[in-house]
């Protein structure tokens, strides 16, 4: 709905909701308000007020917390985190489009299949999951034990506690954050399509950027999405598997509201990290109707199709 | 830590009615929107899971009582025993810090009954007029505490906290990996030792070493000593490899780090488990702290949060407490339960004296504290 090519298509076909549309909406209206509008407008004032000596928050017009915010310091954690949520984004797209793939191409029995073992690790909670890692990567652990084992290496390597470690986890633990979306476009790519650029003299490197690619996209820049954006604000993983010792911006804001009992500081990190979130997803929605101008003619034909 | 566990859940139901926009709609907005309704259905679903658990339980049984402690430091086996005989309930809240009970005590996170503050926290929350007054007659257990650790400077009179278990700030060394003398803070910190420390993930603690190697007394936390102390923490936190709050041990026992500045508990379990770790009490001075068992003024039932203090009061009882904490029972007649080596674990009951200190409330300079730690760890690298 954001690529101009298909806009006609779309039009016609859609009709205002009814009543009874808006009432099954409304749950999810109400949630959304309530859980997202009105945390999101107490977090913004609270970003604005001073604290008392013991952490209470008190109510007076304040840019303090604003002014420390924007310390380099914060900044670079900033920047630290920005760059280890894309990095592990990256990777999940990357590592999860094929798998994706695979699933969306593969016969309609084994589809269920293969999506219940993207999904099992859910069944454990994340905790467990995470300290499994920590007994796998620890300088005693089971990776360091099969190495030593095996002779491979002399010594232990030093792998938990460290960036590396951090970035994994996230990688981990967001995986199929990044796959369900990429299969969800990936299953209802119209083969004939593919057929058609072949039969026009496609090879398959093109086949793949000038097809499947722009008809992707949407689940890739989904998957993006829901694998950085979490990921950006993310603290248990940095304090579990990093060992604290490299603060994130969810460690620190945690910390806010926590132990360092400053709430309008930590809400204010927050403000700015929402402010982010806003300016990526806009970002990435225009790259979207970007892409899908440029390829127009991939685009057009995808309607063509559908028509038919 | 342990509020992000429920977050992966949602995912699942996501994507499995694939037909949703006809093949136009697989914009970010329609795969948003339907994993918005999934999780909305999650998330009536669990309400309605946790409503009705919640009504249960209130019919269930007559009386519940909120516990805010820390993690792991009431023994279970003990809370089952108070709740066989009493029939009240007990739920469990836990902190990791002072610091971070008071901010969620203050945000008025739960109405507690009982809480489980340090020493200088009593102080905090006594000044702040947020705890009751104990009604020593409820209490007949208190005469069992050993008047060395009553009668402290924060609360005088033990008006309003009964000692819980007392400890120390202490240096662990595995002396397989490390063979250099320590004695105190300064040796741990060397850049011989980068990458290898693991330390208790607590500000106003981290500060106190800095302070005592500094030769500031604790207590005197002005803007003065926190700009003395700061060039030596920015030499010191690069060093460190793990800061964690709930289990030091951990890194130690995994082989991560080879030597850690720990609470005595925690030293002396890493001792019971393996006498490669050796406890030195830092020869600048320490910590010396008393977790106390308080009423706060959000008690719902004050009679049997007394109930509860007085149960954990009973030899018997603390003497749990030491089997799977041992710190330093402040109980006298539960000390003289303990077995001879858990009586003799040189972190739980030192031999030596070392120059120990308690901690006392430090007013607005609390927040000073806390705002030059996250500075400082910002700038880590």
């Amino acid at each position: 709905m954001f690529a101009p090519a298909q806009a006609p298509a779309v039009a016609h076909a859609r009709h205002t909701p009814g009543t009874g549309a808006w009432l099954l909406l409304s749950p999810l209206l109400a949630w959304l308000a309530l859980f997202v509008a009105v945390p999101g407008l107490m977090l913004v004032v609270i970003s604005f007020c001073a604290r008392d000596e013991i952490g209470r928050i008190v109510f007076r017009f304040t840019l303090e917390n604003y002014a420390r915010a924007f310390d380099p310091a914060y900044l670079r954690i900033l920047s630290v985190s920005l760059w280890q949520a894309f990095l592990s984004a990256l990777v999940c797209v990357v590592a999860g489009y094929p798998v994706a793939w695979c699933i969306g191409r593969a016969r309609e029995r084994m589809r269920g299949v293969l999506l219940l073992l993207v999904i099992i690790p859910f069944w454990i909670s994340f905790l467990v999951r995470t300290y499994a890692w920590i007994s796998i990567l620890s300088t005693e652990g089971l990776f360091n034990g099969a190495l030593l084992a095996t002779h491979l290496s002399g010594e232990p390597v030093s792998l938990l506690y460290s960036k590396f470690a951090v970035v994994l986890g996230l990688i981990y633990n967001y995986l199929p954050f990044a796959i369900l979306p990429i299969y969800g476009s990936v299953e209802k790519l119209d083969r004939s399509l593919m057929e058609a650029a072949c039969d026009l003299g496609a090879r398959p490197a093109q086949i793949f950027a000038r097809v499947i690619l722009p008809l992707t996209w949407p689940g890739i820049v989904a998957g993006f999405l829901l694998v950085f954006v979490p990921a950006i604000a993310m603290f248990a993983i940095a304090t579990l598997m990093g060992g604290g010792a490299v603060p994130t911006i969810g460690n620190v804001i945690q910390n806010q509201f926590t132990a360092a009992r400053n709430a309008p500081f930590g809400a204010a990190l927050g403000t700015l990290l929402l402010l982010l979130f806003f300016c990526t997803t806009w970002v990435l929605l225009h790259l979207q109707s970007r892409f899908a101008i440029r390829n127009s003619p991939a685009s057009s034909l995808c309607a063509a199709s559908e028509k038919a | 830590m342990k509020h992000k566990a429920t977050e992966n859940t949602e995912i699942t139901e996501k994507d499995s009615g694939g037909s949703g926009g006809q093949g136009f709609g697989f914009s970010v907005f329609s795969v948003a929107l339907r994993l918005k309704i999934s999780i909305a259905t999650l998330v009536v679903l669990a309400g309605i899971f946790i409503f009705a658990g919640c009504k249960k339980s209130g019919v269930a049984s007559g009386q519940t009582l909120v516990l805010f402690c820390m993690a792991e430091y009431v023994p279970q086996k003990a809370i089952d025993a108070f709740t066989r005989e009493t029939g009240i309930r007990v739920a469990q809240e836990n902190f990791a810090t002072n610091e971070e009970m008071l901010a969620k005590f203050t945000a008025g996170a739960g109405a507690y009954d009982v809480m489980q503050p340090s020493e200088y926290t009593v102080e905090t929350l006594v000044k702040q007029k947020l705890l009751l007054p104990l009604d020593r007659a409820r209490i007949p257990n208190f005469k069992n505490i050993d008047p060395e650790f009553l009668g402290l400077p924060h609360d005088p009179k033990n008006e309003f906290s009964v000692p819980y278990m007392a400890g120390t700030v202490g240096i662990v060394v595995n002396t397989e990996k490390i063979h250099g003398p320590v004695l105190g803070y300064a040796d741990v910190f060397q850049p011989a030792h980068r990458g290898r420390i693991v330390v208790v993930d607590d500000a106003r603690e981290i500060v106190s070493w800095a302070m005592h190697a500094g030769g500031i007394p604790v207590n005197e936390v002005t803007a003065e000593n926190l700009a003395k102390v700061r060039p030596i923490l920015a030499q010191w936190l690069p060093l460190v490899k793990v800061f964690d709050a709930d289990s030091p041990k951990t890194a130690l026992l995994n082989g991560d780090c080879d030597i850690g500045i720990v609470w005595s508990g925690e030293g002396a379990k890493l001792f019971q488990e393996n006498k490669k770790f050796r406890w030195v009490p830092p020869r600048e001075g320490a910590h010396r702290f008393i977790d106390n068992l308080v009423i706060p003024n959000t008690a719902k039932n004050k009679a049997n949060a007394e109930a509860f203090i007085n149960f954990m009061l009973r030899p018997e009882i603390s003497r749990m407490i030491s089997d799977e904490f041992p710190y330093t029972n402040p109980n006298a007649e539960a000390r003289r339960l303990l077995t001879p080596e858990q009586r003799g674990n040189p972190a739980s009951y030192p031999t030596e004296k070392a120059k120990l200190e308690t901690f006392r409330d430090i007013g607005p300079m609390a927040a000073e504290i806390d705002a030059l730690m996250t500075d400082l760890r910002a700038r880590l690298k």
